[in-house]
């Protein structure tokens, strides 16, 4: 959507139909235009750019063209780590929307009044620092944590259940998380939905499931979609979750970006990762707006 | 050409009943008592200004609407607490509803398939005779954003018809077309309806859709049936004030009884003496009434000739093919002045100026006079 906001603009700004005229036209996508170009193109531009130079072992970065950085990413070690990455990303989108959906589909369907009410619930936890939220899961996962305590009160286990510092703990505190993006995006589009549709189709025969099955979710793909990509994109660079409750124990790009910059002190290697997550994204998104626009042509009725 | 019709059918029960049905929307009071037959292969229509309620009627006839008491019979057998997927009517919505992601093919299938009733080999052939029957054959690939209003409302319709519902209902479907092609519609869906001999029950708030197509028409106001009959039998007699404002052209005048008898009954209006029909309501003399004449039905003359009043020519419009005379009745400023407006087709013999008095009279039979009822503002000038 960014990206869309600024080509429009620079678009019409390039054309040839009287440059002044243009230009007065577009003089208000400036700013933000400025504010893109500095805090999203030059740093990207610097990414790319310190990916392919080499540090001397001070850790600075010495003016010298290689591409030993990307060489050094194609390791099967470090090809793992991005699968983890891409794996948790991925079983993110797919536990916030089998989660979500029922819940943005309920929301959108309540009288306006506790809709409005349900949303400010949705919304709430955003008011509290992510940080504090993760260990609110330490505290309710850890060995001696609030589900550990009252299982072994209830005499059903005897000893603590390990919920802690497994790959399961950091997916379940990625989704968390992020859950509201989904909620929302799913939301929108449920609430976007002619409802004469919903009413044609118990019309014409079916029932519930197959209602939803046949129109509902079909039509509300794009909200998928775009709920999938603000989950999966957040998913693969969030590295304090995994650091917190996963542990260290499933190495990700996040974590491992984080240590390279500020323990290995080698940013080129850094950067190089950046860039191989960068196209991770892209590629990603690229399917999701596709999913998207695929579906989008055939609803402007 | 009625009459004969209704001979061809035989004695029966009703294919539809509503008994005394009701409905609220919180408080609000939205259908009072409906008690309404609707015969096999009819076409009914229920005409009705807006927020009437006669979408909300044909909502509880479809299942889309719960109803808080009566009940709903179809084939005799009551369908109320059925939901709208178990009961064998189809409507065909004002906005169309088809499937934006489905093709028109789909689309017309989605009835069959989801109910499991057909085959794919008998689909495809199906289609085609219902596609046949609205006239969209060879559409069967396009998506419906590549169609026209009146197409998508072709295809709405072949979407109910394969279903072959007991009844289809049709909520205002003509609505959003322009006039040409709206009035092409409706020759159409007559034609449809006697071909497949389907139960039609339309839902319009315009008096000529209502008038061109029905057979029966139920006139509804503020939940409640005023007038159930033919569109001659209401567009003639009127059965009260509502419907006879409702439906035609009509001066609306009101009156005071003076000689009340059987058919023709004499009233004062504006200080002078004239003949009206009664509808049969026990006016006695010294009543208040309202005599309502088409304003169509009225000749002008330059003499006093039967039943005939005179009256001031206010002004005169041409407006093409018809004129329309502005006149105001009275004598002096007690009874104060009606006004009326004529409307005549052809040049009337009697040429008359603003200013002009002259005579404006009517047959009694194409009057009508009703009861006063209360509440009710007369069009008396001061």
């Amino acid at each position: 959507m960014k990206g869309g906001i600024s080509a429009k603009a620079g678009g019409a700004g390039g054309a040839k139909r009287g440059g002044l005229e243009a230009l007065r036209q577009n003089v208000l996508a400036f700013p933000i235009l400025a504010w893109f170009g500095l805090f999203v193109g030059i740093p990207m531009v610097y990414v790319v750019v310190v990916s392919f130079l080499t540090r001397d072992d001070l850790g600075n970065i010495v003016w010298q063209f290689t591409l030993d950085n990307y060489r050094r990413i194609a390791d099967p070690v470090y090809l793992r780590i991005f699968a983890n990455s891409f794996l948790l990303a991925f079983l993110t989108g797919v536990v916030t929307l089998l989660v979500g959906y029922p819940v943005a589909y309920t929301t959108a369907r309540l009288e306006p009044k506790r809709r409005n009410l349900a949303i400010g619930l949705i919304i709430l936890p955003f008011w509290i620092s992510s940080l504090l939220r993760t260990y609110g899961w330490v505290i309710l996962l850890g060995n001696w944590g609030i589900i550990n305590n009252v299982l072994t009160a209830l005499g059903l286990i005897d000893q603590p259940l390990q919920l802690m510092y497994k790959f399961g703990t950091t997916l379940v505190g990625t989704a968390y998380m992020l859950i509201p993006f989904m909620i929302i995006a799913i939301y929108n589009s449920v609430d976007k939905l002619d409802k004469s549709l919903l009413e044609a189709s118990y019309d014409l025969g079916a029932g519930r499931w197959q209602t939803f099955f046949k129109i509902v979710l079909p039509l509300t793909i794009p909200g998928i979609a775009g709920g999938f990509t603000l989950v999966f994109i957040p998913a693969l660079g969030l590295y304090f979750i995994s650091d917190l409750l996963g542990g260290g124990q499933t190495v990700f790009l996040g974590n491992l970006i984080h240590t390279l910059v500020n323990r290995g002190r080698n940013r080129p290697l850094a950067a190089a990762f950046s860039v191989g997550m960068i196209v991770m994204v892209i590629l990603v998104v690229a399917i999701c707006s596709r999913v998207t626009r695929s579906k989008r042509e055939g609803f402007l009725l | 050409m009625k009459s004969c019709k209704r001979k061809e059918v035989p004695v029966s029960k009703p294919l539809l009943s509503l008994v005394n049905l009701n409905k609220y929307f919180g408080d609000f009071h939205v259908l009072k008592d409906i008690t309404l037959d609707i015969d096999r292969g009819e076409f009914l229509t229920l005409l009705g200004p807006s927020g009437c309620g006669k979408t909300t009627l044909l909502r509880c006839i479809a299942g889309l609407e719960a109803i808080d008491s009566g009940d709903i019979l179809l084939n005799g057998e009551s369908i109320k607490d059925l939901a709208p997927n178990k009961r064998n009517v189809n409507t065909v919505f004002q906005n169309y509803a088809l499937f934006p992601h489905f093709t028109v093919y789909d689309n017309i299938c989605y009835g069959p398939r989801v109910k499991r009733t057909l085959s794919e080999g008998e689909l495809k052939q199906k289609v085609r005779e219902v596609l046949e029957l609205v006239q969209m054959a060879g559409y069967e690939n396009r998506m419906p954003h590549q169609l026209s209003g009146g197409q998508r409302q072709r295809i709405a319709i072949a979407r109910a018809l394969i279903n072959q519902p007991d009844i289809l209902l049709l909520d205002e479907p003509l609505g959003a077309l322009d006039l040409k092609l709206r009035k092409h519609m409706q020759t159409e869906l007559l034609q449809l309806q006697k071909v497949t001999g389907t139960t039609f029950v339309y839902v319009t708030h315009d008096q000529d859709e209502a008038l061109n197509m029905s057979d029966r028409i139920v006139v509804i106001n503020q939940g409640e049936v005023q007038q159930l009959g033919t569109p001659r039998e209401i567009y003639n007699n009127p059965r009260n004030l509502f419907v006879t404002e409702f439906i035609g052209d009509r001066n609306i005048l009101q009156v005071e009884v003076l000689e009340p008898g059987e058919g023709t009954v004499k009233v004062m209006l504006g200080g002078q003496v004239v003949e009206a029909r009664s509808a049969g309501s026990g006016l006695t003399a010294g009543d208040k009434a309202v005599l309502a004449v088409h304003k169509d039905k009225m000749r002008v003359a330059c003499e006093p000739g039967p039943n005939s009043l005179v009256a001031k020519a206010l002004s005169i419009h041409y407006a093409g093919s018809q004129i329309r005379l502005e006149l105001a009745v009275g004598q002096d400023m007690e009874t104060g002045w009606v006004k009326l407006t004529v409307i005549l087709y052809q040049q009337s013999d009697c040429e008359c100026e603003p200013g002009d008095s002259v005579w404006v009279s009517w047959d009694a039979d194409g009057a009508v006079l009703l009861p006063l009822e209360p509440g009710w503002q007369g069009s008396v000038l001061v």
